[in-house]
Formats: structure tokens, sequence, C-alpha cells
């Protein structure tokens, strides 16, 4: 416990001493994103979204197979020996076997497009309802692949997170019903993971610039680590001119990033290091008039629900544009940017396109800040598709979802979308278990496009996991948590879950030589 | 430094503000941390002398005690709150550090509150007691409002010298500016200068688009784009009247070039007539000359220009264009076909070579003869006025600087100088976009 008496009268409480410090010098991290999710400018919408299951079957189909097959080769049950069966469709009733395939949840709550088009039902703007899952025994859980579907019952089910688009492969056998009763269930688990570096050339010698600085001040009190560099992972800034509340927050915040708030000694240990800001999405938000409360308002049974706003006109109301949010979030990163590079994702708030996987913001939302980009190439449009070996820009906007490499750790992240979405799927709250299992599934975004919205892809579906990232985060939580999970291979990864600053005020500092994680909560009483 | 007090009584007392410690050091100019002492004086002082004129307001950072498993258990619904200590939602601590601000009423029990604290100072003074955020928030959105003096920058905390911008777009246009005087004065020699694939043939049937380019603001536009505003090929065709023909004349344009390049060689026969208002109308490049139409040049390069015109529209995608474009003069071009396919490439390619003749310079200027399009004004035996291009000789003397800001025209299909890339980045937008409109038809 501090009292007011110690800390009077030293370090800033005194009298200015006259001499002008000079300025710390920040360090800089090797950063080079990558361009998995960018999609071309002239992407065509014609395809059918059904190659997206298939392009994932067919990428992670084998993987899941060989973990299968050496797991339950040979296995014999009740006399009976498991066999391999190719599709689905070839199950035989009360024969063991054990087969592969994707995941299809049957809900009722689902939002479905057939419905809606049967019912004559059209609504302009998207609903979302809380939960899909209604816990009631209506939710069936299908098993399908290219040959059709089989129904999977049995209690293996329920210790596991099953989603919509995620590839399995169960044991089991059929029973008198047609179902499938499943007797053991595994998962593709991690995929491999390269090593650290392995993209940048890296700076394989120790940072020589790794200060071991430990505390000098005064009172400083509680011991630290030797400070390397750090990144600061935040989300949910969610500038608006109606929701004043956490204004005085993000003031500080700023300050707190560029280094002037505070003790020198703080300063230089702790601020001058953090070498990178990264927003997971929700940067600008609608006004509170319009902000759809989930699970709230929304009544999917009727077809007017109260709370849609007047004049809605091509699904939006253009008299109610603010341009401040924008301007509030260009003035604050036009701030920050002389001093520390930013990689800004979008989220499901962002003036960003509506599916997944979502384009980078465009630069001309930030008039000020634009300087700190690339210029435009010269070429026409075609020439942003190949991912040159141009310098990223300083400030980099990019896709959501985003993977990248930082320092060397491979690093994949996103604006929480696709969390939110399997969140609804389940009925558990726990969203570090469900980034955990998303890895183990090898998807990103397993749920869409069933719910999620996103883009037909017709050749590669980017939303496969193929290198284990060493660092997982995912924005817009409701709360901060994080976890070290492990694979089969020895892979290890980081998961980070970043809470939404405007709910919880809180930063996310991701140390890049350990990956270990501490996170500054901000309080304006 | 000494009227930091000053400063503060003014604000403060007089005018009634708020002032942070951000605002102070960019007011003043000096250091944060240097103002935040200042602040701290001053609130000081003033305290002693009349207490309760001015109030400040603390920043804090340390660890707050571990009492917080209100985090955990507010969100639970499902665990029961057993373990008091283990807190359900992370799965490892992590260490937490707080940063708050304090009125100075609430210092003494914030400061409890915390286990240990590693920085303190004063955030702002004012002269009420800020019970309400929005003032101070206010004050540190001033604070970003004073401008810095690009003379004299105020100190700053943290400096990072990775630090890249780009550059601004107004340099760029103002190196395209001279480019394009450059371009002008040496539009046909220049020609052949850069190791263009097709010699001034080629560029001379450039597209319509490369010469619509050059006519945009972008400077430096090919001056290949110039010389190949040859519409001779188009012209030939409508010389009905110019008022029709201005029009069509924007399609035959981009007709004569890609497919039908062939235009040129009908110059050979019907020629003379042609150029008439096409050449003239809408474009401004009285220095584009254009192959003579009837020399062997036009024959050589029609094969030559038209792959070069299909290349560049392939890049420009204006195929479609070209197809529209196209269609209004099919039945000329016909006949045109087989003359054109012939031209030889040799032809062409012998041509080529004597675009320019250079005399080694002794002083560090070139200087030489070179062949330039001239236009002549010709009045036809059926009263047409027409104008035609053939090639004459000019004597030049210009400086050994190297044509860098050739335009990298499409026409040449060489990737472009950075410098002139950025000066034409203005260019192609705009006539791009216009002609696209036709072209996806």
């Amino acid at each position: 416990m501090v009292t007011l008496d110690e800390v009077l009268g030293s370090g800033l409480l005194q009298k200015p001493s006259g001499d002008a410090p000079e300025a710390l010098q920040r360090q800089i991290t090797n950063y080079k994103p990558l361009h998995t999710f960018k999609l071309e400018k002239t992407r065509p919408y014609q395809q059918q979204y059904a190659d997206i299951y298939f392009l994932r079957l067919t990428k992670i189909r084998p993987a899941v197979e060989a973990a299968a097959s050496a797991a339950w080769e040979g296995t014999v049950l009740g006399g009976e020996k498991v066999k391999r069966v190719e599709r689905v469709l070839d199950v035989r009733q009360g024969e063991l076997c054990w087969v592969a395939g994707t995941v299809y949840m049957d809900m009722p709550l689902k939002p479905s497009i057939l419905e809606d088009v049967s019912k004559d039902r059209w609504i302009s703007a998207p609903t979302s309802v809380g939960h899909y899952y209604s816990g009631n025994g209506e939710d069936s859980v299908m098993l399908e692949d290219d040959s059709g579907r089989i129904r999977l019952v049995g209690n293996a089910l329920q210790n596991h997170f099953m989603v919509t688009g995620c590839i399995v492969a169960v044991m089991g056998t059929e029973n008198a019903n047609g179902e499938f009763e499943v007797i053991d269930l595994l998962f593709a688990e991690l995929p491999p993971q390269p090593e650290r570096w392995s993209l940048s050339k890296g700076k394989k010698e120790a940072d020589s610039s790794e200060d071991v600085e430990m505390m000098d001040a005064s009172f400083s009190g509680h011991p630290r680590k030797p400070s390397s560099k750090k990144i600061a992972l935040v989300s949910g800034l969610e500038f608006s001119n109606a929701d004043t509340s956490y204004a005085m927050e993000l003031n500080l915040l700023l300050e707190y990033l560029l280094g002037e708030a505070l003790d020198p000694s703080i300063q230089r240990d702790e601020l001058s290091h953090i070498t990178r800001l990264i927003i997971a999405g929700n940067s600008i938000s609608t006004t509170a008039a319009e902000q759809a409360k989930p699970a709230a308002a929304f009544d999917t049974t009727t077809v007017t629900n109260k709370f849609q706003p007047q004049n809605k006109k091509y699904g939006y109301d253009s008299s109610s544009y603010n341009p401040v949010p924008s301007q509030l979030l260009d003035s604050f990163l036009s701030e920050l940017l002389p001093t520390m590079p930013v990689t800004l994702l979008p989220g499901a708030l962002d003036p960003a396109n509506a599916s997944y996987p979502q384009q980078p913001i465009h630069p001309a939302m930030f008039p000020q800040s634009r300087t700190y980009m690339p210029p435009p190439k010269a070429g026409a449009g075609k020439d942003r598709d190949v991912p040159g070996e141009e310098e990223p820009g300083w400030f980099d906007n990019v896709t959501n979802p985003w993977e990248g490499e930082i320092e060397g750790w491979r690093v994949l992240g996103t604006g929480g979308q696709n969390l939110d979405d399997v969140f609804k799927y389940v009925e558990s709250e726990d969203r570090l278990g469900m980034m955990e299992a998303m890895c183990r599934w090898r998807c990103v975004a397993p749920t869409a496009p069933d719910t999620l919205w996103s883009y037909p892809f017709q050749e590669d579906e980017p939303f496969v996991i193929k290198e284990c990232p060493h660092l997982f985060f995912v924005g817009c939580q409701p709360e901060f948590g994080t976890k070290v999970i492990h694979g089969p291979d020895g892979q290890a990864v980081r998961l980070i879950a970043v809470p939404s600053f405007s709910e919880t005020r809180e930063v996310v500092l991701v140390d890049t030589e350990t990956l270990d994680v501490e996170r500054v909560k901000i309080v304006a009483e | 430094m000494e009227d930091y007090k000053t400063y503060l009584a003014e604000n403060i007392l007089s005018e009634d503000k708020v002032v942070t410690y951000r605002l102070l050091s960019r007011a003043l100019r000096v250091h944060p941390n240097v103002a935040k002492q200042m602040l701290y004086d001053f609130h000081k002082t003033q305290s002693s002398k009349k207490p309760g004129t001015v109030y400040a307001t603390y920043l804090l950072y340390g660890i707050k005690k571990s009492v917080q498993n209100q985090n955990g258990n507010a969100m639970d619904i499902d665990l029961p709150s057993s373990l008091p200590d283990a807190d359900p939602v992370d799965d490892e601590e992590v260490p937490s550090y707080t940063l708050v601000l304090v009125q100075e009423e609430r210092l003494a029990d914030v400061l409890k509150e915390y286990e240990t604290i590693s920085s303190i100072h004063v955030y702002s003074v004012g002269p009420h007691p800020a019970k309400d955020l929005t003032l101070l928030v206010d004050a540190a959105q001033s604070a970003l409002a004073i401008k810095d003096d690009a003379k004299k920058p105020r100190p700053r905390t943290i400096v990072n010298s990775h630090v890249r911008r780009r550059e601004r777009k107004g340099l760029g246009l103002k190196a395209a500016a001279p480019a394009k005087q450059e371009s002008k004065t040496k539009a046909a020699p220049t020609k052949t200068a850069p190791a263009k694939p097709s010699p001034a043939p080629a560029p001379a049937a450039a597209p319509a688009k490369p010469q619509e380019e050059s006519k945009s603001a972008a400077p430096a536009m090919e001056p290949e784009a110039l010389t190949a505003t040859t519409k001779k090929p188009a012209p030939s065709l409508k010389r009905n009247t110019s008022a029709a023909s201005g029009i069509m004349q924007a399609f035959s344009k981009a007709a004569s070039l890609p497919k039908k390049a062939k235009t040129s060689e009908k110059s050979t026969t019907a020629a003379e007539e042609t150029p008439a208002a096409l050449s003239d109308d809408g474009e401004d490049d009285d220095d584009v000359p254009l192959p003579k139409p009837g020399a062997v040049s036009t024959r050589k390069s029609k094969k030559e220009r038209e792959e070069e015109l299909r290349r560049m529209m392939e890049d420009d995608e204006d195929e479609d264009m070209e197809e529209t474009a196209d269609s209004p003069v099919p039945e000329e071009e016909e006949e045109e076909e087989p003359v054109v396919e012939e031209p030889p490439a040799k032809a062409e390619v012998a041509k080529e070579e004597e675009k320019e003749i250079v005399t080694t310079s002794g002083d560090g200027r070139r200087r030489g003869k070179r062949r330039v399009m001239k236009k002549k004004q010709i009045m036809d035996d059926q009263g047409y006025l027409v104008t035609i291009q053939e090639p004459a000789w000019e004597s030049f003397s210009e400086d050994e600087a190297p044509p860098a800001a050739k335009p990298k025209p499409k026409v040449a299909n060489s990737a472009p100088p950075a410098a002139a890339g950025k000066a034409k980045k203005p260019a192609p937008k705009g006539q791009g976009n216009i002609m696209s409109f036709f072209s996806k038809k």
C-alpha cells in the first residue's frame, strides 16, 4: 500500500529541474505482412458457395484421415475390426467403420435464406440472433461430403465443439434409424508450425537492443522482467461522437502509447519498448441509435421489428451519416503514427466490406494519416494483387483475417466476427476454448459461408490454416483471455482474446521474445 | 521557461480553463515531463498562497491490489465461485497494470487500492474540481489542436527514426511538368531514343488511349503517345464530314489501333484526303507526326503497330472498345486487310533504324539530324482541306541528359521509370475511366 507522503516530492512531483531531457528512441520490430486474404478488385460473384466446402474438405481431409488411421487402425471393438469407408454414403448398417467429412449443424434458429424466401420475408438489414443453439433437441449434427450426408448421434458429441464447416473423422456404426452412432471423434489437429524467422531473413543474432533494465526509480516496487520489445494489441476503440463515456480513456491511451504520460523511468523502460500497435477491429462505431445490440431487439419471428430506423433506403439511412468518428480515428492515428507503426484490421463495425474476408479499409478514410501509407501503385488495379516485395507501409491497413510475421513469429489475427459466429453455435461461453478448437480444426472461419457472410471462393480457400501460427489473436471480445495450447508435433500457440476497449478499457501488450502477455487497464474516475 | 507560471495563471485563473500537461508542453514548447513538473509546481505554490483556487488531477500507474475477482465472476454464469482466486476466464495470471486518472480529493483513497505505484504525476490543473470529465476531454482535445511550428519543433518523448512517410503528390506533379515540356520538344526524336520495341510507326499507331493519356494533365506521357495520335488510320476512313467524324473518330481511333492497324496502310491509297478533321480535332498534339501514308513505313508498321496496339490495348482493357469502334468501319477496313497484312516486317525494321542520325557530341550536347513528322495542309482536288503528315528531317541539338523523363509509355511496354511513373500517376486515371466505359460493352 502506498501512501501519499511516499510519493510526494519524488519523481515528477517536484519543481521543474530546468534540464530538457532528450527524446527517447523507439525501437522497431521486423514486420512482414502476408497477403493471404487479399481478394482481387475485380472478383466475380457468380460462383456457387458449395465450392468452398469442397476445397476445405480436400485440403483438410488428408490430415484428418492420417490422424484417424493412426488412431483407429487395427482397433477391435466388440469383436469387430474398424474399417475405413470412402464416402459417407458407403456406411452400412451394423458395420463398424470410420469416415471423414464436413460437419453440418442443422439448427432451426439459424437464419436460413430458404425460409426467408418461402415465407416471403425480405429483411433488408441482416438480423442478428443471439444464439442459434436451442438446446432443446431440435438441433442435429450431420456429417456430409460430396456424396451425401448422414446424421450423427451419440454422447461422444457432447465433449467437443462442433460447428458447421469443421472437418472431422468419426468412428461408429449406423443404427436402425439410419443415424450414425458416434463412438469416437477426431480432428485434424494443429498444422505444422514453421520455425521462427521462417519468412523474414531474420535478425537471428540476439537483439543487442534488448535492454535489461531493472527498476531504478525510487518507488517502483514490483519486479519486472527485462524489458524487451512489445507489441500493443487493442480492439474496439469505437470512436464515435455519440458515446463519450470512454473518450477520456481514449485520450489517455493515446498519451500512453505516445509515451508522453508517466514517469521518465516508465517511459524509458516500458513505453519506448512498445514497437507496434495492432488495432484488431471496430475502430469506428455507428451512432448509438443504429447500433444493433445482438439478441436484444430483433425479433425474427415477426416481420416488423421495433428498432428499425426510419427512412431506410438501400438498407441504410444516409441522413444519419456522421463523419466525426472517422475523423476522430484519423486524428488519433496521425498523432500516433510519427512514432509508432500501426496495423489496422477492419472489424464488424468498420467501413469495409461486410463479407469475410474483409478487405483493407480504403486509405481515403484517413486524409491525415494517409501520408504514412505507401502511395497507390502506378499500374492499374491488377498490380495490387501481386504481393510484391515492396515494403509494407508504416501505416498498414490489412485484411481481416490477417496473417503476418512480426519479429519472426507467425501471427494470425481476426477482428472477431469468426469467433462470435462460432460462439452462437455452441452452448459454452468459453471463447478461448473455441479459439483452440478453431486451431485444431485448422480453419479460421469454419462457419463461413453458412452463417458468416463470405466471398465464394473458387480456386483456393484461404481460411484453412496451412501453417500453424505462433500467435493467434481475436479482437472485439467481451473480455480478455489468453492461453497457450500445444499440438501433437510440439507446436505451441499463444491464443489471445483481445477485449473491446470501449467495454473494458484494456490494452494488451505482447512481449516479442517470449510471447508473454500483459494487460494495461486505463481508468478515468 | 519561467513564464510558465504566468501562462498557467492566465489560463487557469483568468480564463477558467483546464490545462493539461500536454497542452502546456505544446504551448510552451517544452518537454512533456518538464510540463508535468511545471504543473505540479504551480499547483503547489498556488495552493499554498490561496488554497482552493486550483485543483489538480493526477495520473497513476501501477499494480492494483489483487482483489479483482469481480472481473471473472461477473462474467461467469455457470461456474460456481468456489475458487475465488482462480479466474476462470483467464487460464493464466497475466500481469495487469492500471493507468488511473484521479482527482486530488480522491488521491489518497485511490492510492490505498494499489499495491505498487510505478508512476505518478500531475495530469492537469483546473480552477474547479474536476467533477465532470468532459472538461478534461475538451482540454485534451485542444492540446491536439495546437499545431507544431516547423521551425522549432516541440520536444517529444519518444521518436522513431524509422518512420516512413510517402512523398507528397505535389512533387510528383511538379516533376511532371518539366517532363512534359521536354517530351513536347522531343516528340519525334524521342520516339526512337528509348529502346522501344517498335519504332516510330508503332508508337504512331499507339492507341487512342495513350494519346488521350498524353492529353490529360499527367505530363510525361509518352511522347510516343503524342506521336501515336496518328489517327490517320481512322481518319482515312472517316473523312466525310468533320462533324460526324468527330465523334466516330474517337471510336475509330481505338478501333484503328489494335485489330485494324492497317488504317495506316490504307492511307497509302486514299490516305491523302484522310486526316482532315480527324487528326486535328480533339487532339492538341500537333507535334505528333504520323507516319507518312503511302510510305513504306506505314505498311511496315501496320503489323507491328497492330501488335503494339493489341498489347497496349490488352493492358488497358480496351479491347472491347476496339471491337465496338471497329464495327462502324469494318467495310472500309476489309479492303485494306489484304494490303495491310503484307507489310513486310523487314521493311519496317529497315525503316526503323533511320529515325535519327546523331553526330557524336564533343561538348556534352547531342547533335544531329532527326526525322520528324511534319504536318502539311493541302487543298484536295475535291475541295477538302486535308492535313497529311510526312516525315522530314530536322537537325537538333540537345543536352546529353538521358531521356529519362521519356514517358515510358505503355506503348513501350517497358516498366515505367519510377520518376515518370509518379508523374504519370494522375494521368491514366481520367483516360482509363472514360474509355473503359466503352470498352465494357
